[in-house]
Parts: C-alpha cells; sequence; structure tokens
C-alpha cells in the first residue's frame, strides 16, 4: 500500500487571518476548516469498502467499468500468506476467477458486468478530500486494536501524514 | 456581504483534472499528474467542462477553500447551514465568520436561490485573487 499527501490546507493562513481580526480561535473549531487530499495506491477494495463508509470525506476511486482490471494484481493477507495450504488454495481460486473474467471479456461482455467476478482483495487506487474533523474520527475507529489489519495500516498512514502537514492540529488536539 | 480568500487548493483546475482521471486511469498518481501537466490547461478545461455538462459534480469536492466573511446574519447563515450539509461555518461574532467549502457546494450555492448571495461574494474573491479563471468561466459565466 502506498499513501501520499497531495495537499493539506495552511493551518497558518488561517490562524494568521483569525488572529488578524483579533480572534484567537479554539483548535477544535479548526478541525472543520483544515482539509488533506490524500492519494491512497495498491489496497484492497475490502479496506476500501470500510472507508467509504466515512461519509464525510470525498473520494474518486478507480472505476473496473473501464480499467484493465486484471492488471491490478491483488492483496494478500498475512494469514493466508503465511500458511502454505491456505496460500495454494487462494492462489488457485484467483487464477480460476481471473480465467473466468477474460473469458467473458473475450467473449464480448463488457467490463462493467463481468467485473461483477472479480475479487474483493484486488487492488485499487483513489484520491480522498478530507477534514481534520472527519479525519480524526477515522483515525479513532480504524487504528483501533479490534480494526482489521489492512484499514489499520491505512489509518495509520493517513494520521501520519496529517500529523507531519499540520503538527500543531494533532498533537494539541487529537493525542490530548 | 463581503468575502476574503484566506486559502484555497493548490493548482485547483488541475486538482480536479486529476479525481477525474483517478477514475478511469489505471497509472499512478505521478503518471496522472505528469500527463496532465504534458497536456495543458486546455486539457484540464475540456474535463472540467465534461463534468459540469455531465453533472459529475463529485470531482469538484477535492478543490477547497476558507474564506473570512462579513455582512451574513446568524438567521442567513443558519438558513445555508440547514440546506447545504458541506458549507463549514465558525462565527467570528457580529456578523463576521470563517467559511470553507468546497467547488461542488460553491456550486449547488450558485444554483440555488437562497445560496446565490454567498456564491457570489465567493465567486468575486475567487475572480478577484485569480484563483480558477478556468473553472470560474466555465461555472459562473
Amino acid at each position: 500500500m502506498r499513501v501520499k499527501l497531495l495537499y493539506s490546507t495552511d493551518l497558518k493562513a488561517i490562524v494568521g487571518a483569525l488572529e488578524a481580526k483579533g480572534v484567537h480561535p479554539d483548535p477544535e473549531t479548526l478541525l472543520d476548516h483544515v482539509v488533506y487530499m490524500f492519494e491512497i495506491e495498491d489496497c484492497s477494495r475490502v479496506t476500501t469498502h470500510q472507508l467509504v463508509r466515512h461519509r464525510v470525506a470525498s473520494y474518486d476511486q478507480e472505476s473496473q467499468r473501464f480499467s484493465a482490471a486484471t492488471k491490478e494484481g491483488v492483496v494478500t493477507p498475512p494469514s493466508v500468506a503465511a500458511n502454505e495450504a491456505a496460500l495454494r488454495a487462494y492462489e488457485d481460486g484467483l487464477k480460476g476467477v481471473y480465467a473466468a473474467y477474460e473469458k467473458m471479456v473475450a467473449a464480448g461482455v463488457p467490463k462493467e458486468d463481468a467485473r461483477y467476478i472479480l475479487p474483493t482483495s484486488i487492488k485499487t487506487k483513489l484520491v480522498m478530500t478530507v477534514n481534520a474533523r472527519s479525519l480524526m474520527h477515522i483515525v479513532w475507529q480504524r487504528t483501533a486494536l479490534q480494526a482489521q489489519w489492512e484499514i489499520r495500516e491505512l489509518a495509520g498512514a493517513l494520521h501520519g501524514l496529517a500529523k507531519e502537514a499540520t503538527p500543531e492540529l494533532w498533537t494539541r488536539i487529537v493525542e490530548k | 456581504m463581503k468575502a476574503s480568500l484566506v486559502w484555497s487548493s493548490p493548482k485547483p483546475e488541475m486538482t480536479i483534472a486529476v479525481a477525474m482521471r483517478r477514475c478511469y486511469s489505471t497509472k499512478t498518481i505521478e503518471e496522472i499528474e505528469i500527463e496532465l501537466e504534458k497536456k495543458g490547461p486546455e486539457y484540464w478545461k475540456f474535463l472540467l467542462a465534461k463534468c459540469l455538462q455531465d453533472k459529475s459534480l463529485d470531482v469538484l469536492e477535492h478543490f477547497t477553500m476558507s474564506l473570512l466573511l462579513d455582512g451574513m446574519t446568524e438567521e442567513e447563515m443558519s438558513a445555508i447551514l440547514r440546506k447545504f450539509q458541506y458549507v463549514r461555518a465558525t462565527s467570528l461574532g457580529d456578523s463576521d465568520w470563517l467559511v470553507s467549502v468546497n467547488a461542488r457546494t460553491l456550486v449547488e450555492l450558485w444554483r440555488d436561490g437562497g445560496g446565490r448571495p454567498l456564491a457570489e461574494s465567493i465567486v468575486i474573491e475567487l475572480r478577484k485573487q485569480g484563483v480558477s479563471p478556468l473553472f470560474d468561466e466555465l461555472a459562473f459565466r
């Protein structure tokens, strides 16, 4: 998985503009005004299905209607990768699924229909724009120990990048 | 009502184009950015026009902005917030506000009778600051 921050709100510009008006804002109110845009690549659709349940965010994801889905590869969970018999079953299953997908496309079935057979482990790419309040909620929920391993990894990466971009906000509010 | 821009997304039209291409390309983000830089603003304008024409306004949500606003009463702002759930507003006292919106919400405000005065003050400020001339030309002229 690869996560990249494309831009974030210039927090200093906002604080500076408010201070010029003699307003010293409660840092928590700034959570609504600070926005981050991320690129997320090579995580599974299992994880993006969980991610988009966080609705106060904007998502644009690679479409399987138009792209060649079979070029994207899949995510293999560590529990499967570490178990020889499970890994064999996983890989055999995937081979069958991809072969059926290719056969359907070759037979003239549109990609938007052939994709119904594709696994949710398939890798995907998306951009996500989210404000700090909503991101704080995602990080709080999805870095919890009971969260699923892949979205925990994603939430950890989002947290790290947001904190690096706007340390004042994350240190003063989120980690308090 | 007067808006003063505090901050907006860098290269907003290219950002919208990146979001559009993300949906239909298997390329990495760096490859998409290189492709868009190479094709230039005319291509970004083509993509913007297409998303407005197709009413695929979700890609506009990645262009965001924060403004100081004066001359808007509590009642007026409450009416806006009830109708437009993605407007973020913090009262600074009197009739002053810190407001954050994305470009999709700005278009929706512009097209709504109640939202139009707020949208106009924001569009005038974006125009004055030269933030997004291509988007301005396609969405608000």
